[in-house]
């Protein structure tokens, strides 16, 4: 049998990604690694610790979760789903922009929370819980007015040129939002375990987690109607990421987070989403036959 | 630099030990190394554990300069040495496989032309062959197809080679002056091994079934001669440029013929390419002497992106 670090080599290398991955399960410890440490560009994955540091914020009394807030159509942060996709001024709760932040990946929602959250509250939360390899360097709309700067006059066409790929800021974990996998595996152990702040805020976030519509990356590596998956994807050019926690009936539960780079500069790359699902699905296992 | 070098490998190794076996030294100097870098910039570069060295924020930030200057160093390096060396002085390339002799040949007059005193060593290298030689510093500049990993390297201009098609002479599809690629329904392909150029390859076979044509079969081959064979006896074609190799020898084989794709069709795309930060007069001129020569002999054109792109909804960001 090939040991668990070669086989996930193997899959990322079939499905055209270079990938690196952490799980642990989230209860015993015991750990599964690909490239752990690596520095990668969190894109939409850093809405998670927007969220946390939210529901820290609303546990230390400095707002109210249910607090209405208006969004107007104009200035909004492009985004293909949720508000930023809408038309008209819209009227809703803090808690619901934070269920379309993390169920659709509204970046609307995201930077409209930010706002309210500010960008050095959540690198302070982050630091707290120990994150030492994660900061948010700038909010959603500029990372993305970022890209359009680097991308040029041609906007998305421009993403096949491979000249354009090598100036872009955004995927670069140096100059911007970044993380590494081992730090979203603990964030992630820290929300499942209650460790972020009051137990009602833990499940709001985990509830919100699993309302992810997405299909297509972590989930679908575990088609099982009686596995639960939570989980926040991630994606720029060449990027593919999620991050999230697999639950089974045992008991047994694990945070996975798993960050991907493509060297095809394609926008539709059914094998690279997939491949998230797959390689998670290997740690899984390996940390079910290990328990 | 030499501490810079420490402080890079430490921070890729994320341990003492495997760090210094890397940098050929003990493991108490490496560490005093480190020590006396921080001590010099005042930062903090590495939290130590008793099991295991992890960078601090302040290392991740200065990390990517680090790394900027070492290579600038080395830039530095290699250009002194070819002053010094002067005839001797020597530029290490790379080409794929697939560039024809005839561009062989008018790139390495070209680059005699630029560089008279240089002595270029050419060699035969697939993409993913031109990257790990990057990263083992084996290699000065190469010409490699796109897209590949351009993580940390530098790109002369992007130029594309449509391809056709290279199939039986006594082949119904054979008969059209070009080739519809559903007309290739049925036929297996030849084509390069995936690990030669994965996401070439991948692209390429995502383009044959947008164009209408699923291989019935993939098969790996390279040489002519073997691609050949292949063709004629296995119920495949390939796919190749108007002026490789193979299609010469088609042009007069009894029994190959190469004919243009209709439409849109797929294309290899090439650039000369470098590690950033090592780009001197020597890679200059040899990237410009390839460009050159891809362009008058092998007919490759400046590429325009000219295809719609719908991004989805899955993708989370619009531009």
């Amino acid at each position: 049998m090939t040991d668990t670090p070669s086989r996930l080599r193997a899959v990322f290398a079939d499905a055209g990604v270079t990938g690196w991955l952490h799980a642990v399960d989230i209860d015993t410890g015991a750990q599964v690694e690909a490239g752990a440490d690596q520095p990668v560009c969190t894109a939409s994955v850093h809405k998670l610790c927007l969220l946390v540091a939210l529901h820290q914020e609303a546990a230390a009394g400095r707002l109210d979760l249910t607090e209405q807030v208006e969004c107007p159509p104009v200035g909004r942060t492009p985004g293909p789903t949720g508000l930023a996709a809408m038309l008209d001024t819209a009227r809703l709760s803090l808690r619901d922009a934070a269920y379309l932040m993390m169920a659709v990946s509204d970046n609307t929602a995201a930077d409209l929370l930010l706002a309210r959250v500010g960008l050095d509250t959540v690198n302070r939360c982050t630091a707290r819980l120990g994150l030492t390899r994660t900061h948010a360097a700038h909010g959603f709309g500029e990372m993305l007015a970022l890209m359009r700067e680097d991308a040029g006059p041609d906007g998305a066409r421009a993403l096949a040129d491979p000249h354009v790929i090598t100036r872009l800021r955004a995927l670069d974990p140096a100059r911007t939002n970044r993380s590494t996998p081992r730090d979203m595996t603990r964030l992630l152990g820290a929300v499942w375990r209650d460790e972020t702040g009051p137990p009602e805020h833990g499940a709001a976030m985990r509830r919100v987690m699993g309302l992810q519509v997405w299909p297509h990356r972590l989930a679908a590596g575990f088609p099982f109607d009686d596995v639960h998956v939570a989980g926040k994807t991630g994606t720029l050019p060449t990027l593919r990421n999620e991050v999230g926690v697999v639950e089974y009936p045992d008991g047994g539960r694990y945070a996975v987070a798993v960050f991907t780079r493509t060297d095809r500069t394609a926008a539709v790359l059914p094998a690279a989403d997939a491949v998230i699902g797959t390689a998670a699905r290997v740690a899984v296992d390996a940390l079910r036959a290990a328990a | 630099m030499r501490h810079l070098e420490c402080f890079v490998t430490v921070a890729e190794e994320s341990h003492f030990g495997r760090a210094a076996a890397r940098l050929g030294m003990a493991q108490p100097p490496l560490s005093q190394r480190i020590a006396r870098l921080e001590r010099e910039l005042g930062v903090r570069l590495f939290e130590r554990t008793s099991r295991q060295v992890t960078i601090t924020e302040a290392g991740t930030l200065l990390l990517a300069e680090a790394r900027e200057l070492l290579a600038r160093s080395e830039a530095f390096r290699a250009t002194a040495r070819r002053i010094r060396d002067g005839e001797t002085g020597l530029l290490r390339a790379a080409l794929t496989p697939d560039v024809p002799g005839e561009t062989v040949a008018a790139l390495l007059a070209g680059f005699r032309d630029r560089r008279p005193g240089l002595e270029l060593e050419l060699r035969e290298l697939t993409t993913a062959g031109q990257l790990a030689a990057f990263a083992a510093h084996e290699l000065d500049v190469g010409v490699l197809h796109h897209p590949c990993d351009v993580t940390g390297l530098e790109l002369g201009p992007v130029l594309r080679r449509d391809l056709g098609v290279l199939l039986p002479r006594d082949s119904p599809p054979a008969r059209l002056d070009e080739v519809p690629l559903p007309a290739l329904t049925g036929y297996g392909l030849v084509l390069f091994p995936r690990d030669d150029a994965p996401a070439v390859y991948d692209d390429l076979l995502t383009a044959c079934a947008r164009g209408g044509w699923t291989p019935a079969a993939v098969r790996h081959g390279q040489g002519a001669s073997f691609v050949r064979g292949l063709v004629l006896s296995a119920g495949a074609v390939a796919l190749a440029p108007r002026d490789t190799r193979l299609t010469a020898a088609g042009d007069r084989d009894p029994a190959l013929v190469w004919r243009p794709l209709a439409g849109a069709p797929p294309a290899w795309r090439h650039s000369a390419a470098w590690p950033r930060g090592r780009g001197d007069a020597a890679v200059a001129a040899f990237s410009d002497a390839a460009t050159h020569a891809l362009r008058t002999v092998a007919g490759a054109r400046p590429e325009a992106p000219d295809r719609p792109l719908h991004l989805r909804p899955a993708s989370e960001f619009w531009l």
